[in-house]
């Protein structure tokens, strides 16, 4: 049932992307996240599109589990798209008219490149999450958010709670998977019914779902206690970050690339695009 | 040389009444135990006897309410002691997903060291050595949650080795484990304990038990009989009354020498006391 939702799922390979540094991977994805929404003509699109490949292909990552991400929120873009379609008023004639309902040349276009963008952040922070261990990743996150330890922010502990969040995912889904089993097993219908009655069935499941979980965090205290954990005091690391020709190659290269979108469609239309996704 | 001693240690659990009051429920009570460096020793008992907290207290999860509990020396109610007892001892769980901190491997056997602050160098040696320990160097990159139940167990054990404990206590680490992984896992427990390792096995499976140095069972909270597994293996009433039972092959051999068949009583392997069987053929006719 769960199966499918690949976020936050390690895609382990030997490759450019890989040996990156995960604070410079974690950095030019936010920038990737950022630029997308300045992007506003087809060639940019093409321009983007051309980016990606060169990164899945760099980063050695099968199509198929990238795009995996994207079917996991297929709904929500349909629904984005279909809404922009529907919600859009052109200057000239309507394309379509049919009672209320008007669709203009400027919906379709405006539709499609908001579904573009959306499945590129996707794509975007799908592929650093193939790439990068959740480990990396919370190693990534500590390490920028450093200076925050001046306003007392336990930066420690907020990217341990990240980390075993990440690591629990595939187990949790997985019990999840064995209780509907169970349920199912013994007569649970979750299939039929209004909307209120199949909300209902789900509560046998979120409820052994939930004392599992607590059953399970505490076992995982007992064992993190075991294996003298302290918190961030005279904490060290095994994996070093160091920053290598790679990182500095694509930091350049990405850089280069989104300074020159940034400067061709300017900064009218970033605000253009945030004020898009909030419609 | 003594490494664990366990004096007259008790422990109480909160539970609720039928009338909603807090009342208390035996989790160990009045336990005396003492366990030699560099033995094998298995702890076994009926489920709710008591060994899952007996094992909490001897790494300081848990603290007794009355009596003591000294590791190396030291003793376990002290707060300052708490982190070098944890050194000493490697503590496995019985749940191999529940105790993974990490999503790779090797950084999840690396957990202990880098709690412990050891300098990163040493941190890599020590992850190499106790995988290697386990036989499970290979998988140092792969993901955990994808390998098999003995395996996980293999690189929870690499996880308290890491820490390079002097004892190594693994609670019900088998009980959710095919046979193929049971063995995996004694196996290794066996060679460390070979190493120099103390070894605790916590168990219900009798078979597991019987190429320990000693055993202890336990009942109701307290250890009810101490001794080698053949001593408590030969005494059926004590079993009997705990709820245990011998291994089948040693049940078996006792009834054959019982009714005068030349075998070894404690024959527990059962290609050997098949091959005994065969030999006694003669004598039969």
């Amino acid at each position: 049932m769960f199966r499918d939702v690949t976020f936050g799922q390690y895609y382990p390979a030997d490759s450019f992307v890989h040996k990156m540094d995960a604070r410079i991977k974690l950095v030019l994805s936010l920038l990737f996240m950022v630029g997308i929404f300045f992007v506003v003509s087809y060639v940019g699109f093409a321009v983007i599109t051309l980016y990606l490949l060169v990164v899945i292909a760099l980063a050695r990552v099968p199509l198929k589990s990238v795009l995996k991400s994207v079917k996991g929120i297929i709904f929500l873009l349909l629904l984005t798209a279909i809404i922009n379609v529907f919600f859009t008023k052109g200057a000239g004639e309507p394309l379509l008219s049919w009672w209320k309902i008007e669709i203009y040349t400027e919906g379709l276009i405006f539709a499609s490149k908001m579904l573009l963008r959306l499945t590129y952040l996707v794509i975007g922070s799908s592929i650093l999450t193939l790439t990068t261990t959740p480990v990396d990743l919370t190693h990534a996150v500590e390490s920028l958010l450093k200076p925050l330890r001046v306003i007392k922010f336990p930066v420690h502990e907020f990217a341990l709670i990240m980390s075993l969040t990440l690591s629990f995912i595939p187990s949790l889904m997985e019990e999840t998977d064995r209780i509907i089993r169970a349920q199912k097993a013994r007569g649970a219908d979750f299939d039929t019914g209004g909307l209120v009655k199949r909300a209902k069935a789900f509560v046998p499941i979120l409820i052994p779902l939930l004392v599992g979980g607590f059953r399970r965090a505490d076992e995982l205290a007992n064992a993190m206690n075991s294996r003298c954990y302290e918190g961030a005091t005279k904490r060290t690391r095994m994996r070093k970050m160091r920053l290598g020709w790679r990182d500095a190659v694509a930091s350049v290269i990405v850089v280069v690339l989104f300074a020159a979108i940034f400067t061709v469609y300017g900064m009218q239309s970033a605000w253009g695009g945030i004020i898009w996704l909030y419609y | 040389m003594e490494i664990i001693n366990i004096d007259n240690a008790s422990y109480y659990y909160k539970a609720y009444n039928d009338d909603g009051t807090v009342g208390r429920a035996v989790g160990v009570e009045n336990v005396t135990l003492s366990i030699e460096e560099g033995s094998f020793v298995a702890l076994v008992g009926h489920n709710g006897c008591g060994k899952s907290t007996l094992a909490k207290l001897l790494n300081g999860l848990l603290v007794p309410a009355s009596g003591k509990v000294t590791v190396c020396g030291m003793d376990t109610s002290d707060k300052n002691n708490i982190f070098e007892i944890r050194k000493n001892v490697g503590m496995v769980f019985q749940n191999p997903d529940n105790q993974m901190v990490a999503s790779i491997v090797e950084e999840d056997v690396a957990f202990g060291p880098e709690n412990l602050g050891v300098p990163q160098p040493q941190i890599v040696q020590r992850v190499n050595d106790a995988l290697a320990q386990v036989g499970m160097s290979e998988y140092a990159k792969r993901s955990p949650h994808r390998l098999s139940g003995g395996q996980k167990q293999r690189i929870a054990i690499a996880g308290a080795l890491a820490i390079q404990p002097k004892v190594l206590v693994l609670d019900e680490s088998t009980a959710m484990l095919d046979p193929m992984g049971r063995r995996e896992v004694l196996q290794v427990a066996h060679q460390l304990n070979r190493g120099g390792m103390t070894v605790i096995l916590i168990t219900h499976f009798m078979e597991e038990v019987l190429d320990c140095d000693s055993v202890a069972v336990m009942d109701g909270g307290t250890v009810v009989a101490t001794g080698t597994p053949m001593q408590i293996f030969d005494n059926g009433t004590l079993l009997n009354r705990v709820g245990l039972r011998a291994p089948r092959t040693v049940e078996l051999a006792h009834l054959l020498k019982n009714a005068g068949w030349n075998v070894t009583p404690d024959c527990v392997d059962a290609r050997t006391l098949g091959g005994e069987v065969c030999l006694n053929l003669d004598q039969i006719k």
